[in-house]
């Protein structure tokens, strides 16, 4: 078999000719990865679409359920934790391994500020009776508001939505732990920073999801 | 095969901050608007309008698609239209049916 | 044998010129990608796409082969028009578990996970697929769904269909249910990660000299495909965990007791599987155009209609989905949008039906097994293709839905094209893949039997389908009966057909002649390497001068180009000559 060793640094696996091209095929990877993703949220802003157009008045109603003011904060929260994962990629393509790490512990940080918000935001709802499915029981205050025979549905949709994007969140501050850890080996420097930039590419569309769940549920007037 | 350029793009603290602080003003353009409570199809409109221009700037400057291979970038378009067909064609069913649930 | 050619071309790259000469592939290579690593946990743990591939088709073949064991059961039951030996609540199981276990555990995986992920790197001078080790987790998620399917037989089974419809889906049975349909999740994973790594593999894994226009139509094939399994896949996933959630929690969205709409679920579930039967049978069309070509020893014919027209597939499978539901109360307006758009598949289709006859047009014609695999897939095809336009006609449809008619149609293009195009493809690079030659007049034999079989198990289903019978029944009246026995006689002639495969192919494995590297003389590039090839596919990354239907060529002239980079000239040419005994070390400026 041909030796690479002379012109292939260690990061580069042997199928692939040289860094630049792993890094764009990795790339790519998630890019195609992430189409996965929009469509898969995608089936559920059907569902949401076709209920809404059935239903409008339902919406209106039910979203005055949800609490604006902390689903504007949980949006400034991600947005925050997208601007550090770019402050992050950019740190390690700068080869500033302090800031590389600082920006992930915000990143990871922000990330559980938004899962704290969202838990006490289904404590709250649960505690109403606003449960999804079979848990179904409303207060008689809010079975009064919220009378609408499909209401279980919105909440379901809601339900839905929220839990999915929420579980991308634990799973996108798993692999930030992940390579905070690896940040602090060194593992990352300008010329190979690639799970960083992969990584952070998944966290944006965590972020751009979220981007279109605030005003379709929490927005309705 | 060797290719010479690493000219990954570096987008400068300057930029990131900047788009970062135009998302910050847009959410609180989208509280407000809402607040106003826009008669039916404009309040939905102008949310989606200004959702849409956040999305475009985290898509186009915080993942780097508007340095990065065109390719990439008509991937997400392309997911995008995917989706709008499948609601769109969906509809055309909902949208058109006696029954909105039927026989039930 | 010594090299034939001192020809040296250059190829014109960006950005530099590649000075390239050829070589031919050993006969018997000692160092293959079979003696590489050795034992089981080499094979368990391997990234090599070829072994994944491998593996994958163990894997595919077991399951046909217990889906195919029920589908004997079913039609042995079906003998007499009552009970036979089998009870009806088993019954409803077994066409269940049959159909979700052929569509989801055979055929979706079928060409592109296990033939696909051996060929494709091959066919790009690629030394593995993107991200080898995505592939060898997406054999693992494949695994580890078919244990939640038969976690789901232990709860209670599942008897729903392979469609899963609401309400019925939601409201009986639950254990079962919300086991498998975790276990379709799980599954759509592993089809996923498939179609995300081959995508990326053929935009950035191509040898030097492969242009887009240079690709071998099986790697369009399975671009296309993956197109499909990545737009389509993820709306599957979100269907099916709805679907388990509706089960699991009673979230409402598909149940009309709880308010919902079950006729959403039929648009996502088919948003899905219609692009699947798609994701089935594109790939087969990728596999017919190779073998046609190298049986034809002609240049395809036609080959920007038959690379392009696999995309118009891809897009064109988006928009017709409601052609399933036309009697499931849809809006009049969606069903006959659905109804003329279904036309509109036909097109792609049949412009792929006619290059290919075009191409055996004065070719030199070859009868070897993967041929007559063709011919087959080519008549049969046919007649499912066109059964399937005249259920898109809405009026027709309305009459023959349900019925046995659309169970023969589905046979006909999922049995009759992709098992028929998998069995053209299995044998055609089977001495590619383990270097070794079966028994030709046998092989011979077992094609004959399976297309008797198959036509005396289906044609009759289409007749009776027309005159009435509905599917999924456990009993039918009595004028039925003659159609139903010749229909399972003719399913015991397709067991025995493949049953002879089973055993020459272990034959071949065991006792099977060498076969060389090139049996076929094709100029395909994964011809180019040894049988069974190196590690790597090649002993070095080739340079590809040639398009890979070049028939008008001498073989001689067709050998795989070796880059010769200016800049390690001499170091390479070392290391390549070790690599082959037979290297032409002759060079000469062109
Ligand atoms: C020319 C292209 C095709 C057309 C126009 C077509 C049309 C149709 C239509 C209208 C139906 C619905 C019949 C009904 O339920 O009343 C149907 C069913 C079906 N088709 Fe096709 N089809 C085509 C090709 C294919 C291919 C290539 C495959 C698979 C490889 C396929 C697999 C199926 C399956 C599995 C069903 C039945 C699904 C079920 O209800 O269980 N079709 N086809
Ligand atoms: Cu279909």
């Amino acid at each position: 078999m041909a030796n690479h060793s002379a012109t292939h640094p260690k990061h580069v696996h042997h199928h692939f000719v040289d860094s630049n091209q792993q890094f764009e095929s990795a790339k790519l990877g998630m890019w195609v990865f992430l189409v996965n993703e929009i469509l898969f949220f995608g089936g559920l802003f059907c569902a949401y679409i076709v209920f809404r157009a059935w239903y409008p008045e339902l919406f209106t109603q039910a979203a005055l359920e949800l609490n604006t003011f902390w689903g504007a904060v949980n949006t400034v929260v991600l947005i925050g934790s997208s601007l550090t994962v770019a402050m992050a990629i950019r740190s390690a393509q700068n080869n500033q391994k302090r800031g590389l790490e600082i920006n992930l512990l915000i990143t990871i940080l922000l990330a559980c500020v938004f899962l704290v918000i969202k838990y006490f935001e289904y404590e709250h709802k649960l505690h109403l009776g606003i449960a999804p499915g079979s848990f179904w029981n409303p207060t008689p205050e809010i079975a009064a508001v919220l009378d609408h025979p499909k209401a279980n549905i919105f909440f379901g949709i809601y339900y839905m939505m929220t839990a999915v994007h929420g579980l991308h969140v634990i799973i996108g501050i798993a692999l930030m732990i992940w390579l905070y850890l690896r940040a602090r080996k060194g593992h990352f420097n300008s010329e190979y920073y690639t799970p960083v930039e992969i990584t952070g590419l998944y966290w944006h569309l965590v972020d751009l999801i979220w981007i279109f769940l605030f005003p379709l549920l929490y927005l309705i007037e | 095969m060797m290719s010479e350029h690493h000219g990954h793009h570096i987008a400068s603290a300057k930029q990131l901050w900047g788009i970062g602080i135009a998302l910050l003003i847009l959410t609180v353009l989208t509280v407000t608007v809402a607040g106003l409570g826009l008669p039916s199809p404009f309040d939905i409109l102008t949310a989606m309008a200004i959702a849409l221009t956040k999305a475009f700037l985290v898509a186009a400057f915080f993942m780097g698609l508007y340095w990065d291979t065109k390719f990439n970038s008509m991937l997400l378009i392309g997911a995008l239209a995917f989706f709008i067909l499948m609601v769109s064609i969906t509809l055309l069913d909902t949208l058109y049916r006696d029954d909105i649930v039927p026989s039930f | 044998m010594a090299s034939l050619s001192k020809a040296v071309n250059t190829v014109q790259m960006t950005p530099k010129k590649l000075k390239v000469k050829r070589f031919v592939p050993l006969e018997n290579p000692t160092n293959t990608y079979l003696t590489d690593e050795k034992g089981i946990w080499a094979w368990l743990t391997t990234v090599d796409h070829k072994k994944i591939g491998l593996m994958y088709l163990g894997a595919v073949a077991f399951f046909f082969a217990l889906a195919g064991f029920l589908a004997i059961a079913l039609r042995t039951e079906l003998w007499t028009p009552a009970k036979t030996f089998i009870e009806a609540d088993t019954y409803n199981q077994l066409f269940t578990l049959h159909g979700a276990m052929m569509v989801f555990f055979v055929l979706v995986p079928s060409i592109p996970a296990a033939l696909g992920n051996f060929i494709l790197p091959m066919q790009l001078g690629a030394k593995d697929v993107a991200f080898p080790r995505l592939n060898l987790a997406s054999f693992y998620i494949y695994a580890f769904g078919a244990i939640f399917t038969f976690l789901s037989l232990a709860n209670n089974g599942f008897d729903t269909g392979w469609t899963f419809y609401t309400p019925y889906s939601s409201d009986t049975n639950s254990a079962g249910i919300i086991w498998v349909t975790l276990g379709v999740f799980i599954l759509g994973f592993s089809s996923i990660l498939t179609g995300t790594n081959f995508i990326t593999t053929i935009h950035k894994l191509r040898a030097p000299g492969i242009s887009w226009d240079r690709l071998p139509l099986n790697v369009w094939a399975l671009y296309a495909t993956s197109i499909i399994q990545v737009l389509a896949t993820p709306v599957l996933a979100i269907t099916i965990l709805l679907l388990a959630m509706e089960n699991i929690l009673d979230i409402g969205i598909f149940d009309p007791a709880l308010g919902g709409d079950p006729v959403l679920y039929q648009h996502f579930f088919w948003f899905y599987s219609h692009p699947a039967v798609y994701i089935m049978i594109v790939p087969g069309f990728g596999i017919i155009s190779e073998v046609i070509t190298t049986f034809s020893k002609k240049t395809i014919f036609g080959y920007w209609a038959i690379a392009l027209s696999s995309l118009a597939i891809a897009f064109i499978g988006f928009l017709v989905w409601g052609h399933h539901m036309f009697t499931s109360g849809q809006s009049a307006v969606a069903t006959t949008i659905f109804s003329f758009l279904t036309f509109l598949v036909g097109i792609p289709t049949g412009i792929k039906i006619f290059n290919w006859v075009a191409t055996l047009y004065r070719g030199s014609i070859l009868m070897k097994t993967p041929m007559i695999y063709v011919f087959i897939f080519i008549f049969l095809f046919s007649i499912g293709g066109f059964t399937g336009i005249m259920l898109g006609a809405l009026s027709v449809d309305i009459h023959l839905h349900d019925t046995y008619y659309v169970v023969a149609h589905f046979h006909y293009v999922m049995m009759g094209g992709t098992l028929i195009a998998l069995l053209a493809g299995l044998h055609y690079w089977w001495p590619k893949m383990t270097g070794k030659m079966y028994n030709e007049p046998l092989a011979k034999f077992a094609a004959v039997l399976i297309f008797v079989g198959f036509n005396v198990t289906f044609l009759p289903q289409f007749i009776m389908g027309a005159q009435g019978m509905p599917r999924r029944y456990y009993n039918y009246i009595d004028q039925f009966t003659p159609f139903h026995q010749t229909s399972t006689i003719g399913s015991y002639i397709l067991a025995v057909g493949f049953l002879v495969i089973l055993f020459y192919l272990a034959h071949s494995l065991i006792k099977g002649q060498k076969a060389g590297p090139n049996p076929w003389n094709s100029r395909g590039l994964e011809w180019q390497s040894t049988s069974p090839p190196d590690f790597h596919n090649f002993s070095h990354t080739p340079v590809v001068i040639h398009g890979p239907y070049d028939y008008h060529q001498p073989m001689e002239e067709f050998q795989l180009g070796l880059a010769v980079d200016h800049e390690y000239g001499d170091e390479q040419d070392e290391v390549a000559a070790e690599a082959h005994a037979s290297l032409d070390t002759e060079t000469t400026e062109a």
